[in-house]
């Protein structure tokens, strides 16, 4: 912790070791670069049908072990010695392709365009080469998802979800039945970063967590990183959820779109100026509000109805790509998402909004087959708002947040040994605290509360991938981190490390250490994903969060390159971690501050993941065995204690088999330890001062001492294709919890009573379930 | 938070099921610890509701402690409380000790409970007796429905740090109180602070207006014993433990500064 008094000396210390360690680096590379004759191989890998840069596809030379992936703008760069090599590109659901290349003596650009693998619906096959690439990569803890795979696995209601895909992998836990909500080694929902083109969402959940707001025909790819974080991410803890948005189709114009059982969607994209300018316009709503207004209006006249409020989400995403030159790319992206939740009576009128806007405008450059930057201005914004009107009175509650990024990164293509990222970001941003207002027509009553802060967090960092040799690859790195808020700076410095070692051809070992800080909280004490939840940020009283993690991992491919087995060992040390205490009020507060409790936590554990990808079968194992613990001095008698998301097993089975060129299966089954959670274990009777009922009110003891059963459940899916006169079309039929397994949510104990003295006879304790099976079907279409 | 499961009642009503079954949940053993209710009122005599704290499935009959010996100090005096169950008609609540003594405290003096057993059990507790905050204001008004919301109003010294609860009753105390708040001074501190209604009195209501002064002490031991309860059956909700005003045991010890006024609705 720093005081302002000591913020200048301190940035200064900062400035200092950073730049020497830059220095550093710069100069063993400039001496590397004086010994290596190489010269740059660079260009952009795209999709042949519509021209969409392909993000995460292998670029190599084999007989040199050379190879990099592509970045998120599909651009890839290699440094070659001189002469002929075979350039060998792969990416899933694409066909391999190889071409001979010749290296002279300048630096050159080869755009690759690859052909997908069969002309309808791709989605159904998964192949390509990709398991050689995870072998190869110096990143380690990194799960990679398109929305093609995602689209193919059952999903509840029918509606994909990347969130929830992203969930059966290993190390990555739900919060609960349903839930979109990512657990992440240990970490808390609030403790992802989460991007959408680089810009943060900060609530990335529908319907309190039950769906996620990514569009899975908006989105392309998604990263989702667990461990080994790269330099230029900061500002979460547990993992950094990277999104990326469909960039539209270059070609010819594309509708695509899908009705389904609670929601439809529908997407077009096309070129404007061909080679120069295209777009995307997505747009997803549920449909269940009209269904329960018309049941409302059939019970109009039923004294005994209770009406059903309102309830729907929408989202809508655009996406402009324009190429100026071939040098240049510039892209404008959007994101708007809303729910609303209204109740509508004659004397009680309640109206409940939330969501999500974002807008990025982001300039590639490539200045050289060595150098590209990209550099982007964003803003993002995360509200609710509860209105409520009762006769004369009305009621508003507000909190939101508001955030405008600059950002820029640099990649540095050295030599055929070093590429150098750099960059730094700035972020100003803007807390309103539950803004409370409260008033009668006749302004006998006006009352209001809340706070306003602002607050900027600033990043910088600068990271090597560093080729030793073919058998040993380093990534290293540092970012120097720092916000201010209210006069008071904290900085921090955020070292990164991963190394490979491949022990031969089929098996690599990894080990990665990761420094991450927190600035600003999640006011959330729910354990679920609720729109009520606020940010907000480090203060004098608030500390910034930290972690430390450090992660090791063998890789073996094995079956003529068809499977691939790999053992991830973590553990990670959370410090000044957050809680509230008993009884915190979070909702209407000017002193939330004085509600937080501070900690420390700890996760560690094992993670196997055996994956196949060829074939007309594939799909994976996950198996994960973990712990997860936190310790506050004022909670649980400052015993440390388990979160309600340590789950000691978790495992998932994913499988899709390809029947035919028309039909496919799929099946995911999941199983857990049941989630930790709290019963009162006594309790005492209290009358109160005044003619009260006496009621029993409840003895807490240890947090989180109780288990829910196991969780365990079984989605099966059919993807049949149609052979529409135009374009591909397909109906998904999908069986949510296949077997009924009644999944428990959670216990509560009931009071019973005797029906007609009305006095209280007994307790017992009940468990309710969310979903039984839930068949479902999707209409998904393209032309 | 309980209500934002409301939000999922669209889908709930699409699956329709039966989604809760009774489960059979072990409880670790639990040692009863004396609970205290005793509650201080100008002029009244002292009486204490001694009792003990049950496992959840045991029998709903609170256990009393008939052994406990129950005394209140003030100004060097030590009152002792005898074992008398019996009930208070006026506040419609049952005793386990009493004495014949009255409370006759001014604000400011401190009192003191000690409760022990012959399991060598103790409980203290001390409570500070506070002056009476005066309603200063009562009105209403009426809709075009005939209807009336209620205003009560006071006026809050910015110099203390005060608590309130206010309570309405219909027609007697006798019955469990139709609206009630609980406050911090942060949301009062030196401000007229009006509690109001909705619309839901007719012409010839008869409302009993309570405003309690009440300490810090009471107000914790309120909000906590409402968490405690509706963390119960909420699957958002933390655990919450209950704030004591009493050491050694659970429960509460204060006093009642209460100003009180009946009103009875009326068309201007």
């Amino acid at each position: 912790m720093y005081n302002f008094a000591h913020y200048d000396q301190t940035i200064v210390c900062m400035l200092f070791y950073f730049c020497r360690f830059f220095l550093f680096f710069v100069l063993i590379s400039l001496s590397l670069t004086g010994y290596s004759q190489n010269f740059g191989v660079s260009g952009i890998v795209r999709s042949a049908a519509d021209n969409e840069a392909l993000i995460g596809a292998t670029v190599s030379v084999p007989q040199l072990r050379i190879g990099t992936t592509t970045d998120a703008k599909g651009f890839y760069s290699l440094s070659l010695p001189a002469g002929t090599h075979e350039l060998q590109t792969t990416y899933i659901g694409f066909l391999p392709a190889t071409q001979t290349i010749t290296v002279t003596t300048s630096a050159q650009t080869i755009n690759i365009s690859l052909q997908a693998t069969e002309n309808q619906l791709r989605e159904v096959v998964i192949e390509g080469n990709s398991l050689q690439r995870k072998l190869t990569d110096n990143r380690m803890s990194v799960e990679q998802l398109s929305s093609v795979e995602a689209k193919l696995l059952p999903a509840l209601f029918g509606e994909v979800d990347l969130i929830k895909t992203l969930q059966l992998k290993p190390g990555v836990q739900s919060g609960g039945e349903g839930s979109s909500g990512l657990y992440v080694r240990g970490g808390g929902p609030d403790q992802n970063l989460v991007l959408l083109d680089d810009a943060v969402i900060y609530n990335p959940s529908h319907l309190f967590g039950f769906f996620s707001v990514f569009n899975p025909d908006a989105v392309r790819n998604v990263e989702l990183y667990k461990g080994g974080f790269p330099a230029q991410f900061g500002g979460r803890l547990s993992s950094v959820l990277d999104v990326r948005m469909n960039q539209g189709n270059n070609e010819k114009l594309r509708t695509s779109g899908g009705i389904g059982l609670i929601s439809s969607r529908l997407s077009l994209d096309g070129p404007i100026v061909k080679d120069k300018l295209t777009f995307l316009v997505s747009g997803r709503r549920t449909y269940v509000d009209t269904f329960t207004r018309v049941l409302n209006k059939m019970n109009e006249d039923n004294k005994e109805y209770s009406p059903i409020p309102d309830y729907y989400f929408y989202d809508f995403n655009a996406r402009l790509n324009y190429k100026p030159t071939p040098n240049d790319e510039i892209t404008l992206s959007g994101y708007f998402g809303r729910d609303f939740f209204t109740f509508d009576d004659a004397d009680f009128n309640f109206s409940f909004d939330w969501g999500n806007t974002m807008g990025v405008l982001n300039w590639r450059h490539d200045y050289n087959s060595r150098l590209v930057s990209n550099t982007s201005v964003s803003a993002t914004g995360y509200q609710y708002n509860i209105q409520n009107q009762i006769d004369v009175f009305s009621f508003n509650l507000l909190s939101d947040v508001k955030d405008i990024t600059l950002k820029t990164d640099y990649i540095w293509t050295l030599n055929d040994k070093h590429s150098i990222k750099f960059g730094a970001q700035a972020t100003d941003h803007r807390f309103t605290v539950g803004r409370l207002n409260f008033k009668s027509d006749d302004a006998n009553q006006n009352f209001s509360a809340g706070n306003n802060y602002k607050a900027s967090e600033f990043g910088a960092y600068i990271s090597d991938d560093f080729t030793v040799n073919p058998l040993l690859s380093l990534n290293y790195g540092l970012r120097v981190s720092g916000f201010n808020s209210q006069g008071k700076t904290y900085a921090a410095l955020e070292p990164r490390a991963a190394a490979r070692y491949s022990l031969s051809d089929k098996t690599s070992v990894k080990a990665s250490y990761a420094s991450m800080m927190q600035y600003i909280h999640l006011v959330a004490n729910s354990g679920a994903s609720l729109p009520t939840d606020i940010w907000f940020p480090s203060t004098p009283r608030v500390k910034p969060q930290r972690s430390q993690q450090v992660a090791a991992g063998i890789s073996h491919l094995f079956g003529d390159g068809k499977y691939l087995v790999t053992n991830e060992t973590y553990y990670k040390w959370m410090h000044r971690q957050i809680d509230f205490r008993d009884g915190a009020n979070l909702f209407v507060n000017d002193s939330l501050e004085n509600e937080f409790l501070f900690g420390k936590g700890e996760s560690y554990g094992n993670e196997i993941y055996f994956e196949k990808i060829k074939g007309r079968t594939t799909g994976w194992i996950g198996y994960t065995l973990s712990w997860t613990y936190r310790q506050f001095d004022e909670i649980n008698e400052g015993r440390r204690f388990p979160t309600r998301y340590d789950r000691r097993h978790d495992m998932s089975l994913v499988l899709l088999h390809k029947l035919n060129k028309r039909l496919s299966l799929t099946g995911a089954f999941v199983y857990g330890t049941g989630n930790a959670f709290s019963l009162p274990v006594a309790r005492f009777a209290f009358q109160d001062v005044q003619g009260e009922e006496p009621s029993y009110v409840p003895i807490y003891e240890d947090r989180n001492s109780f288990r829910l059963d196991a969780f365990h459940r079984l989605d099966l899916g059919v993807v049949w294709k149609l052979k529409p006169k135009r374009g591909e079309a397909d109906l998904t039929f999908n069986a949510y919890n296949a077997y009924n397994r009644r999944n428990p949510y959670f216990v509560y104990f009931e009071q019973l009573k005797d029906e007609e003295e009305n006095q209280t006879i007994g307790f017992r304790a009940k468990q309710v379930s969310l979903f039984p099976v839930i068949p479902s079907v999707t209409y998904n279409f393209r032309f | 938070m309980k209500r934002f499961l409301y939000l999922a009642l669209p889908l709930f009503s699409i699956v329709g099921c039966n989604m809760e079954k009774e489960i059979e949940i072990v409880l670790p053993p639990h040692e009863p610890q004396l609970v205290v209710e005793c509650y201080l009122e100008q002029g009244r005599p002292f009486q204490a509701t001694i009792l003990e704290t049950s496992s959840y499935f045991d029998a709903p009959t609170p256990p009393i402690v008939p052994d406990a010996e129950v005394y209140i100090t003030f100004r060097d005096k030590r009152v002792k409380l005898t074992y008398r169950p019996g009930f208070n008609n006026r506040t419609n609540s049952y005793y386990t000790h009493s004495s014949y003594a009255k409370m006759y405290g001014k604000p400011g003096e401190v009192y003191g409970i000690e409760v022990t057993d012959s399991k060598g059990r103790k409980v203290t507790g001390f409570t500070t007796i506070l002056p009476k905050v005066p309603i200063s204001k009562v009105e209403w008004k009426f809709n075009n429905k005939d209807k009336a919301y209620l205003l009560t109003t006071f006026q809050d010294d910015p110099n203390i740090r005060n608590f309130y609860r206010y309570m309405t009753h219909r027609d007697s105390l006798q019955r469990g109180s139709q609206r009630e708040f609980t406050t911090n001074d942060e949301l009062t501190n030196g401000k007229e602070t009006s509690y109001g209604s909705a619309y839901d009195y007719e012409e010839g209501d008869t409302l009993i207006l309570s405003l309690f002064n009440i300490e810090e002490q009471y107000y914790e031991f309120l909000r906590s014993a409402e968490d405690a309860k509706n963390s119960n059956g909420n699957p958002f909700a933390q655990p919450a433990k209950v704030r004591s005003s009493v050491q050694g045991g659970l429960g509460i010890f204060t006093n009642l500064a209460v100003d009180r006024d009946t009103v009875i609705i009326a068309k201007p």
